[in-house]
């Protein structure tokens, strides 16, 4: 790592205003710190988000069926123990829960999770300079591409690593931005952009720009909601494909569905055709099973990655099973 | 949930904010605001050093240091606190676990200027004095530690869970241990040890079954007469064959075992190699002068030494500077007064390379045309020791062999078969990945040189070193005090250890140069990729008429790639043909590693075999019965007549105890979880090494020591060498002081092989023994009844002393071997490709059972890297640029707390009589069969076949049909 200087900001608008070339912010540093290893990056300056206080509080909007609202500092462990989100946001909590190692959830935070970097390891190391870095190629789409995208996949065929984020987007959740020029809210599925426009980048923050707040809208009465995470262990491990349901319910039949996989595509990837299937149905075996079938539908796996089509389809149609029969 | 639930920060404004409170540190008293300092808003600090206080175990410290100093570092470096391990230096093992204010994290992800006013908790910090936790205790007691690397995160897991969880279910325990990887495969035991320090007990399968079976085949020879007798059976000694808890494990769980990593010597320097990006390159020119010029750098050297095989005829060089032959291979080194500025200035070094073409996969290295790795012919034998490749084979192109082993007429065999079974298997490469780097401190000095070094073989360390710096044995001294795993790479100096030796005498100061994780994986060794095809021929009633095996191994730049000698020797077959062929690709050197080869020849073996009862209508116990069975073959392979009739007791117990009757048709489950069961044997040498001995001393005060080179890797050979020597002199464990690890005591056996403890423990007895004939012969023939300790007291000179050394087996060759039989039991999701293991029987001989509880630990280990084989590891290589894309811990994916099964250990005794205590090692068998065994019940889970390695999700998903994998050349 190469040396910096370090800067402890007292409060967010400090932090904002420290923001520019060669600045970056530390949240709890999981992310930065390897990429600061691996040389990929060398700030001039860090500052350090994690000092802030009355960032890490998870609370409700109003009384205790509110909106869930994140302070960007609440740490992954948090949010996983917390009995409220627990009860209300299952698969927020499921998410968490599995995403890394009980040390990294210790420290992690929400905002740092959002806007860590992809995970491809073409990215992760410094002998690559691709598109992502400004280079010329995407390495994975002919190389080692077991773990990469399977839609969206022809420019930079990177995977969101953020497995929280495919809960959060399920549930409809929004990201406050605060920048120079003010604040504003985003719905997380808009927060993050595919490499189309600009390969070196997984989301729309602005340079000046820091995520306040993750807020995540009451669920309608009648909402079940599921996720899961396959992988190849079941102790730590990047995830082959994710998926979070979230179904409102009338009795059997889904008023809306919301289907989001995960490490399919270089964002969480909405499955649209799945959502219609099960728009105004029963949700059954055959629901789920139709709906499953849908998601991947239109993939373009690459040389080496075919594999997470069928992984894809069953993790979709189980959780779609599961986030019925969780109904409350 | 209401508008103000907090869940976190209070602690931290409440002390920023708070007065008064005072700590004791170190005898000075300081404030909270003096901690709280480094936390404060506002003012910038570095680049450069910069004030930073800790607040440690519970005492404050006032440091120095860059900003982008790790916690770890710190606390490692600056503190000296070197109990806290780093392995990844990622986030992704969990080694460097510490407690912030009581919660875990990784410390080599946390800076220590943003610690702040949290206090500090390290491994060193746990005990109350002498007073062990409850956790640590049970760590010793549950043996739950090999080489012990892991085990201060895995301390610190646990004890943060109990912390707050005072009686945590199995499945919370796993939970917490899940980020923490061992490479040994203690998870079973972590499991029992947090049950026990929680007052519960493991639901079940935690406890060594012992003395299943006794099998008696003493040998007729004659012993010398400077020999005891043999001992009686086990049951009839106080030590032997009973648990004992490892003699180190107290320093293990303090974090006081000192290894390579943790060696600091006054003046130590620093060292980070240059390492060529490239696959194949001719280096052009090398550019020092702006890392000279970096401050604290202390000497930058070019590497002067190629890598990779001596070749038959070799090329007269005109190249200024050593080929590169593999990404990863270095061209130059520096020293400097810290591990940063070294980096820095590694970095800092310009190498212009010419680029040659390269190949780094086996099958496109098969290919006609493909790119040369050498010009010429290797003229050496197996390195990496996976059988065959002897010297002056053939070699065309990359392929170099067949190294060939034939017997009778395998033509005719194979037509006068009634059916045969054949197929082609795929084993990926797995690197070693131990714990601990591959790494040294070395210190050279006028009067010789002492290189501190991670190793499994101090000797041949030491041996290396002679040679290459042309210096006497006597000049120099190899210690290896703890290191942390193995597994079979690190029996030699390495070019990274002669580079530190040259930089320390062009320094004049000692240098540490330790690998990092990616080095690790990329240039010290791994376990080569092979293809193999193997054909069976038998009658109807399941004799075998013909067996060929034909393989290729991808070793790397150097030799060895074989599939061992299981495929032809196993079972009983008058006609075999083995023919196994290196290959070179531009990739890192193959090593041993655990059982070279057994474990590829036993994954296509034992899965034909299935096939071959299943044509006939036999059950595959019934099948190995009959054709594992008969005199054996003398010999060191492992298939004398005792070996044979190890196995097939072992087949019996492990069958009843597994629950065999109740296997089921192949594919028997619907649904798409299924269940399957299946087996497989081991099959592995007693090499006996007879460079082993020791030196016993008995003091006139009734002290104990014994001295030997050989080195404790995590087996257990200190505590071994304490129980041999305490029941020969009937005194306790404990009170046998344990003298190894170090060239200036007599020569030991290297850690390797399963023939440590065959090597070294009769040594040990004898020279116990001889100790005790030399003090009778010295205060007279009534001391014979005399506790030692008064006898000793009567002792006129100061110390007695007996050396010994390994005497060949009593009558000579032939050595015999070791069985085992390891029984799998499988869950197979169908729709998503993952196995699961749930369970595992294994049944296992090592001679006379010294100790049960290492023994087991021994085993587990051998059983989680194959499991970790068998479904998950894989070394992904970019074709395109010739680079391991996945150098780190967490996307090479190593079996963790999750991924272990209940495993069984069942041990029958095995008494041959062939040396002084009978006692053999267990490394290497306890691996051999399990991906094997693994197979046979994914087949009987599912009905199809899975003949490559790893059997992860898209095999499988292939196997199944589910997906049409591009055909690819994938290794
Ligand atoms: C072994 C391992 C396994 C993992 N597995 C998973 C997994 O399964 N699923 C998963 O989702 N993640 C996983 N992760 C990733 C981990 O969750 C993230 O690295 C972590 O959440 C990042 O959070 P942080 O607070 O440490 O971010 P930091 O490292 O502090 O910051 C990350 C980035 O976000 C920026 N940033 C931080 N906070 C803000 C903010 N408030 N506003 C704007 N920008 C900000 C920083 O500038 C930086 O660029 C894993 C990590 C490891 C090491
Ligand atoms: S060394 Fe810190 S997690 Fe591996
Ligand atoms: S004991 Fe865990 S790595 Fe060796």
């Amino acid at each position: 790592m190469k040396s910096f200087e370090w800067t402890n900001a007292a409060s967010l608008d400090e932090a904002i205003a420290q923001l520019g070339t060669g600045v970056m912010v530390k949240a709890g540093g999981v992310d930065l710190l390897d990429r600061l290893k691996e040389g990929l990056e060398s700030p001039r300056r860090l500052v350090n988000l994690r000092g802030i206080g009355g960032l890490d509080n998870i609370r409700s909007s109003t009384g205790d069926d509110g909106d869930l609202v994140l302070g960007p500092l609440t740490t992954l462990a948090a949010i996983e123990a917390h009995a409220g989100v627990r009860k209300r946001f299952g698969a927020l909590a499921e998410a968490c829960a599995h995403a890394a190692t009980p040390q990294i959830r210790n420290m992690a935070t929400i905002g740092g999770n959002l806007v860590q970097r992809p995970r491809c390891w073409y990215f992760r190391s410094a002998d690559f300079n691709c598109r992502k870095k400004g280079g010329e190629v995407c390495f994975a789409l002919e190389g080692e591409n077991q773990y990469h995208a399977i839609v969206a996949n022809k420019v930079c065929a990177i995977v969101h690593p953020s497995s929280v984020s495919t809960a959060l987007v399920a549930y409809g959740a929004t990201v406050k931005l605060k920048g120079k020029a003010g604040e504003r809210v985003v719905p997380l599925e808009q927060f993050f952009v595919l490499p189309d426009k600009d390969p070196r980048r997984e989301n729309q923050l602005g340079a000046d720009e820091l995520i306040t707040e993750v807020r995540l809208p009451a669920p309608a009465k009648g909402t079940g909601a599921a996720y899961h995470k396959q992988t190849e262990k079941e102790s730590f491990d990047w995830p082959l494909a994710d998926v979070a349901v979230v179904l409102e319910l009338d009795g059997r039949t889904c008023k809306r569905a919301s289907i989001i996989l995960g490490a399919a595509a270089p964002v969480p990837w909405r499955a649209k055709s799945s959502e219609a299937i099960l728009g105004g149905r029963a949700v059954d075996e055959h629901a789920a099973e139709a709906a499953a079938n849908a998601a991947v539908q239109g993939a373009t796996p690459l040389a080496k990655n075919a594999y997470k089509l069928p992984i894809v389809r069953a993790i979709v149609r189980r959780t779609i099973l599961a986030a019925a029969g969780g109904a409350a | 949930m209401s508008e103000d639930d907090e869940t976190r920060g209070i602690t931290r404004r409440s002390f920023l904010t708070g007065t008064g409170i005072t700590v004791a540190a170190a005898g000075i008293l300081k404030t909270t605001e003096a901690l709280a300092e480094s936390v404060k808003g506002g003012a910038a600090v570095g680049p450069g050093a910069v004030p930073v206080s800790l607040k440690v175990n519970g005492s404050v410290h006032q440091l120095s240091l860059e900003p982008s100093t790790t916690l770890a570092d710190a606390l490692r470096f600056s503190i000296g606190l070197t109990g806290t391990k780093v392995v990844c230096d990622r986030g992704s093992c969990s080694a460097c676990t510490v407690h912030l204010d009581g919660t875990p994290v990784c410390s080599c992800m946390t800076l220590a200027v943003d610690v702040g006013a949290r206090a500090v908790t390290t491994i060193e910090g746990l005990a109350r004095g002498d007073k062990l936790t409850p956790i640590q205790e049970q760590f010793i007691a549950n043996d739950a530690m090999q080489c012990g690397f892991c085990t201060p995160g895995m301390v610190m897991s646990c004890a943060a869970l109990l912390a707050r969880n005072n009686k945590p279910s199995l499945d919370e325990v796993k939970t917490a241990v899940s980020g923490n990887l061992c490479r040994c495969g203690t998870y079973p035991k972590v499991f029992a040890a947090a049950m026990a320090a929680s007052g519960q007990k493991l639901p079940r399968g935690s406890d060594v079954v012992t003395h299943a079976a006794e099998l008696h085949f003493e040998s007729k020879a004659e012993r010398p007469a400077d020999e005891p007798p043999p001992w009686p059976v086990n049951s009839k000694l106080k030590i032997v064959g009973k648990s004992h808890p490892r003699l180190d494990g107290r320093l293990k769980v303090t974090g006081k075992a000192r290894y390579t990593a943790d060696v600091r010597l006054p003046g130590m320097l620093f060292a980070r190699r240059v390492v060529s990006p490239h696959p194949h390159a001719r280096v052009k020119s090398i550019d020092l002068s702006a890392a000279e010029r970096l401050p604290g750098v202390k000497a930058v050297m070019i590497v002067g030494r190629g890598e990779g095989a001596k070749l038959r005829n070799p090329p007269k060089v005109a190249d200024k500077f050593p080929l590169v032959l593999y990404a990863g291979q270095a061209v130059a080194a520096v020293a400097a007064t810290s591990q940063s500025i070294a980096d820095e200035a590694a970095r800092l070094v310009k190498v212009e390379y010419e680029r040659l073409p390269f190949v780094v996969e086996l099958d496109d290295a098969r290919r006609d045309g493909a790119p040369l790795v050498y010009p010429g012919a290797v003229d050496m034998g197996g390195s990496a020791g996976g059988g065959g490749a002897q010297k002056g084979l053939a070699q065309k192109g990359n392929v170099r062999g067949p190294s060939k082993r034939d017997k009778g007429d395998v033509d005719a065999g194979l037509k006068a078969a009634e059916l045969s079974v054949d197929g082609e298997f795929k084993t990926q490469v797995q690197t070693h990945s131990a714990l601990e780097t591959h790494g040294v401190v070395a210190d050279w000095r006028e009067d010789g040189l002492t290189v501190y070094a991670s190793s499994q073989g101090t000797t041949s360390v030491r041996d290396e070193f002679a040679t290459v710096f042309d210096l006497p044995k006597s000049k120099v001294r190899i210690i290896t005090e703890f290191m942390g795993g193995g597994f079979g790479a690190k029996f030699g100096a390495g070019s990274f250890g002669i580079l530190a030796a040259q930089l320390s005498k062009k320094a004049g100061a000692p240098v540490r140069l330790m690998l990092d994780r990616k080095e690790e994986h990329l240039c010290v060794g791994n376990r080569p990729s092979t293809v193999q095809t193997v054909k069976i021929g038998a009658k109807k009633d399941g004799s075998l008429t013909g067996i060929v095996v034909t393989s290729w191994g991808n070793s790397g730049i150097a030799t060895g790639g074989g599939v061992g000698w299981m495929g032809t020797s196993l079972y009983a077959c008058d006609n075999t043909r083995s023919e196994q062929y290196d290959v070179f690709t531009h990739t890192g050197a193959a090593a041993a590693f655990r059982a070279p080869g057994q474990p590829q020849g036993a994954f296509a073996l034992e899965q034909l075999m299935d096939e071959l009862a299943e044509k006939i209508g036999m059950d595959p116990l019934a099948l190995r019965d009959k054709l594992d069975a008969g005199p054996g073959v003398p010999g060191p392979g492992g298939n004398d007549e005792a070996t044979r009739a190890a196995r097939k007791a072992e087949r019996q117990i492990g069958a009843e105890r597994f629950g065999w009757s109740k296997r089921r048709p192949a594919g028997a489950d619907g649904g798409p979880k299924k269940r399957g069961i299946g087996m497989a044997q081991s099959m592995w040498g007693r090499f006996v090494d007879l460079d082993a001995s020791c030196e016993v001393r008995l003091h006139r005060d009734g002290s104990i020591e014994i001295m030997s080179s050989v080195q404790d890797i995590g087996t257990g050979t200190r505590t071994a060498l304490a129980m041999v020597v305490a029941e020969e002199l009937g005194v306790r464990v404990e009170d046998v002081a344990v003298k190894i690890g170090d060239t200036q005591y007599p020569a030991g056996p290297s850690s390797g092989g399963s023939k440590t403890l065959l090597g070294i423990t009769a040594p040990a007895r004898v020279a116990a023994w001889r100790i005790k004939e030399q003090l009778y012969k010295a205060v007279g023939e009534q001391a014979r009844s005399m506790p030692l300790k008064k006898a000793a007291a009567k002792m006129t000179t100061e110390h007695l002393s007996a050396q010994a050394s390994r005497s060949p087996d009593y009558g000579g060759d032939p050595h015999g071997g070791y069985g085992g039989v390891q029984f799998a039991e499988v869950v197979v999701d169908v729709e998503t490709g993952v196995v699961k293991v749930e369970r595992m029987v294994a049944v296992h001989d090592c001679g006379r059972v010294l100790n049960p509880l290492a023994v087991q630990s021994q085993i587990n280990g051998g059983i989680l890297h194959g499991i970790s084989y068998a479904l998950y590891e894989e070394r992904h290589m970019d074709r395109a640029t010739g680079r391991m894309v996945n150098a780190n811990l967490d996307q090479y994916k190593i079996a963790g707390a999750k991924e272990t099964p209940e495993i069984e250990v069942v041990l029958i005794d095995q008494y041959i009589g062939r040396n002084a205590t009978d006692i053999h090692g267990i490394g290497e068998p306890a691996n051999i069969p399990t991906a094997a065994a693994i197979a046979n019940a994914v087949y009987n889970a599912i009905g199809v076949r899975v003949r490559e390695l790893p059997m992860n999700p898209p095999a499988l998903l292939a196997a199944l049909g589910k997906v049409n994998r591009v055909k690819e050349a994938k290794r």
